[in-house]
């Protein structure tokens, strides 16, 4: 009896909050794609920036005509336009670093397995060793190695995210070698490349599949860690993470929105992807189906 | 039937309709089912797969999970309605009165707890009155009663130090434990050799003759209902098909479909005139041998002195270099053109010799030639010339298939990638399923959308489209039920006639080999323990482990 009014009520703001999330990064993704068209500025176009008009607080009249509504960087960039024009730059990196990542998380993963013995071992314990060390360090070592770069920032994040991939892929392939459909596959001689990704990979992926929603909003938020700390995409465009950054001096003195507004959204944008993540994630898989409501 | 003659019956099932619901359909799994136990009788309970014979088991034993649904009927055990009563009265009966056996030993008892405390457990939970101290008496008296021996040494070892046929005793000793007035035993020899097999169902009989306990005995073989039972229900898609006294009802079946079910038992010929009308009718046998062109005694392949042997997997320091050997020096000669049998136990290294001809795996030492061409079988490399030379048909079609890949798609690829040279490579598949009885409608479907029977022919189309001369079968036919089991053997027989392959089958069942083999080897610990042509081995031979094979046939089907 009072378990089930605790699920009723448990049950009523999940549902709510999900819709809520699903709506949100609708609205995100939306904003990314067509932020030319929907904000009043290029922050990335020096053109149109205004130097005199810095650290206008929310609600000032800009020179170009229009009201900044969350008002002006330090260097003179309106908060909203910086806000959706990061966003960009933070999905665009966060997308391609996991698609990536995952690709090549899950080739090498089931090829360990099907491979065995030294290549196993050395992939694997290339896995081991990664999976040991803290993800915020091996993507420090990764920018200071590689410089700075947006296609040096996904690289970093691959770096740090495939391992994940590889070890649970071998997993689900080192029960799927020993299946004789794969047995009927070598007896055929088919080529190697053929018998992983014809035979073995579509066999093994799923549950790696499903962690690729919640791997997408670690990335957003590695991403944003790496910016924040000045090691992430270039200043002259700033992604959520580096706009954080550059207002932080600026915190201090009062001028506030700077770094909470596109902090919020940043913070709204890895909720939301979380929450979508996790019911996707809990609809792909059948195991976790079963105990969740 | 009406509850006054059913007085002195111990378990009445009346018109019992049992329904799986899902969240979109309902499914009728048992259909106006009727039968009765009597006290100190062993009921069969026999049908093929999906018949809803364990279905019925739970629903005795109230153990139905909750999408099941018991829409009409009754269930009486004496004088209590097992369909009415609730969780507190199920705890007096279960395991108390009515006491239940599975077919996986193995996963019946507790890997972690030592097997005198797992039956002091069972002898606790079921006794309110016996103190731990008796219990363990109890204990020690059950397990001598089963059959194990040294029981009093034994009671502190573990699950995994017994064999299977020992766990599948202590497993009866549990059952026991509560001094149960019915056993509901579901396919509790399914997962046992043959020798093993006729053991513990002799112990099921002399357990029914001494303490008066009645048995409810699930099984898809007929040669367990004809050694055991009593009285025999036949059921098929969830009904009662037939019922009747075991000797009349297999001796003058009524049903079709059980006289179905009993052609399809695959019989053990031992007498020499019966040999002989067989031979004549059939054109595979010894007598293709011998009267054929000089090259067809040749073997098609020969191996000699095959060793293999299997490090055991453990932590370093714990292993002491023990190493498991699976074949010892075995020689096999395929003749061409024809099917040589490989029997044996598991664990016999039956089939490890056909993955190591087929160039799965590699051997220790030991020569390999096929057609004279002597292939390299010891190197470790993943891909030794061996490998293509032989095709396999294996045991499970549902894991012999990639769930991923259209059928279409799963036999295209056998013969683009085959041996064979395909001039017109969609009319062959098509040719091919043609033979095999398939419809081409099947080509767009996935493996799961197959029957067992299906899948399995599959597997032999996609073996015989890459044009392989020979082909190892590892018991093709073991994972599937009787009838489909009958039409695949016949299959294989005109297969190898047609088309002229050489086939190694590899079975533990000896009336299938002799239906189908021209020559026999039987495989005991490893080595070759007898071997012959197919007419010396049931007739002459000798050796006492063939005798002792032979012995455990059912006799029923043994001529």
């Amino acid at each position: 009896m009072k378990a089930d009014t605790l699920r009723a009520l448990w049950k009523y703001p999940r549902q709510y909050r999900l819709s809520l999330s699903a709506l949100l990064l609708a609205a995100y993704v939306l904003v990314a794609l067509a932020a030319p068209l929907v904000v009043p500025q290029n922050p990335y176009d020096p053109l149109q920036i205004q130097a005199w008009e810095a650290s206008s607080p929310p609600g000032t009249m800009g020179g170009g005509g229009y009201i900044y509504l969350l008002g002006t960087d330090g260097l003179g960039r309106d908060i909203v336009s910086t806000i959706a024009y990061g966003l960009r730059l933070s999905l665009l990196v966060a997308m391609t670093s996991t698609a990536i990542a995952a690709f090549i998380g899950l080739v090498l993963g089931v090829s360990a397995a099907y491979f065995g013995k030294w290549v196993d071992a050395v992939i694997m314990r290339i896995v081991d060793l990664q999976l040991s060390l803290p993800t915020i360090l091996v993507a420090l070592i990764a920018i200071v190695t590689l410089g700075p770069g947006v296609d040096r920032i996904i690289l970093a994040i691959v770096i740090v995210q495939w391992a994940t991939y590889a070890r649970l892929a071998r997993g689900v392939a080192l029960s799927e070698t020993g299946k004789p459909y794969l047995d009927a596959a070598r007896l055929l001689r088919l080529p190697t490349w053929r018998i992983i990704f014809r035979h073995l990979l579509p066999n093994s992926i799923a549950p790696a599949i499903t962690l690729i929603p919640i791997e997408l909003g670690h990335a957003v938020a590695l991403e944003a860690t790496l910016s924040f700390l000045g090691l992430g995409v270039p200043i002259d465009k700033p992604s959520l993470g580096s706009t954080v950054a550059n207002g932080f001096q600026y915190l201090m003195t009062g001028q506030y929105w700077i770094s909470l507004f596109p902090g919020l959204a940043l913070f709204a944008l890895i909720a939301s992807i979380n929450f979508v993540g996790e019911d996707v994630r809990r609809r792909l898989d059948p195991r976790s189906r079963s105990h969740d409501v | 039937m009406t509850y006054d003659i059913a007085q002195d019956q111990l378990l009445v099932v009346s018109n019992l309709t049992v329904k799986h619901r899902t969240a979109t359909s309902a499914t009728t799994i048992l259909n106006d089912v009727s039968l009765n136990l009597q006290r100190g009788e062993v009921l069969g309970l026999i049908g093929e797969s999906g018949a809803g014979k364990s279905t019925l088991g739970n629903a005795i034993l109230g153990l139905l999970s909750a999408d099941f649904e018991r829409t009409s009927g009754t269930i009486r055990f004496e004088e209590m309605a097992l369909d009415r009563i609730d969780k507190q009265q199920w705890a007096s009966i279960r395991g108390r009165r009515i006491a239940a056996i599975f077919q996986d030993h193995t996963a019946s008892l507790d890997p972690l707890m030592a097997i005198g405390r797992q039956l002091e457990e069972a002898i606790l939970a079921t006794n309110d009155k016996t103190l731990r101290h008796e219990a363990r008496d109890i204990a020690v008296d059950l397990l001598v009663r089963v059959g194990i021996p040294d029981a009093r040494e034994r009671y502190h070892s573990y699950p995994h130090q017994f064999s299977g046929g020992q766990r599948q005793r202590i497993v009866i000793a549990i059952a026991l434990a509560g001094a149960p007035d019915i056993i509901i035993a579901d396919e509790p020899t399914s997962a046992l050799d043959a020798t093993v097999q006729k053991q513990i169902l002799a112990l099921l009989r002399e357990l029914v003759e001494e303490t008066g306990v009645s048995i409810i005995l699930v099984t898809h073989d007929m040669g367990v209902i004809s050694d055991v039972t009593d009285r025999v229900v036949v059921m098929r898609h969830g009904e009662v098909i037939e019922q009747g006294v075991t000797s009349t009802l297999l001796d003058r079946p009524q049903n079709a479909y059980t006289l179905e079910l009993l052609a399809a038992v695959p019989r053990l010929r031992l007498s020499g005139a019966d040999v002989k009308i067989r031979r004549a009718s059939d054109t595979i046998g010894p007598a293709v041998q011998d009267s054929g062109a000089p090259s067809r005694e040749v073997p098609i392949l020969v191996a000699q002195g095959i060793t293999k042997v299997f490090a055991v997997s453990g932590l370093g320091w714990l292993r002491n270099g023990t190493r498991k050997s699976a074949l010892r020096e075995v020689s096999v000669e395929l003749a061409r053109g024809a099917i040589t049998g490989i029997v044996g136990e598991s664990g016999s290294g039956k089939s490890t010799i056909g993955r190591i001809i087929a160039g799965l795996e590699t051997a220790n030492a030991g020569k390999l030639g096929i057609d004279g061409r002597q292939f390299e079988i010891s190197c470790p490399g993943r891909r030794s010339g061996l490998l293509g030379e032989v095709q396999m048909i294996f045991q499970d079609p549902a894991l012999s298939l990639n769930p991923r890949m259209s059928i279409g798609d799963t036999l295209s690829e056998s013969i683009r990638f085959g041996s064979r040279h395909a001039h017109d490579p969609k009319r062959d598949v098509l040719s091919m399923i043609g033979r095999l009885r398939l419809a081409r409608t099947l080509l767009a479907r996935y493996p799961h959308q197959l029957s067992g029977g299906q899948k399995q022919r599959v597997c032999i189309a996609r073996a015989l489209l890459a044009g392989p001369r020979i082909i190892v079968a590892d018991e093709p036919t073991s994972a599937l039920d009787v009838s489909v089991q009958a039409e695949i053997v016949t299959l294989l027989k005109e297969i190898v006639t047609e088309q002229g392959i050489s086939m190694l089958f590899i079975s533990h069942d000896l009336a299938l080999v002799q239906e189908l083999c021209s020559s026999i080897y039987i495989f005991k610990d490893g080595r070759v323990e007898d071997a012959g042509p197919s007419r010396f081995i049931f007739g002459h031979s000798q050796n006492p482990y063939t005798r002792s094979l032979i012995d455990a046939r059912p006799r029923r089907f043994t001529h």
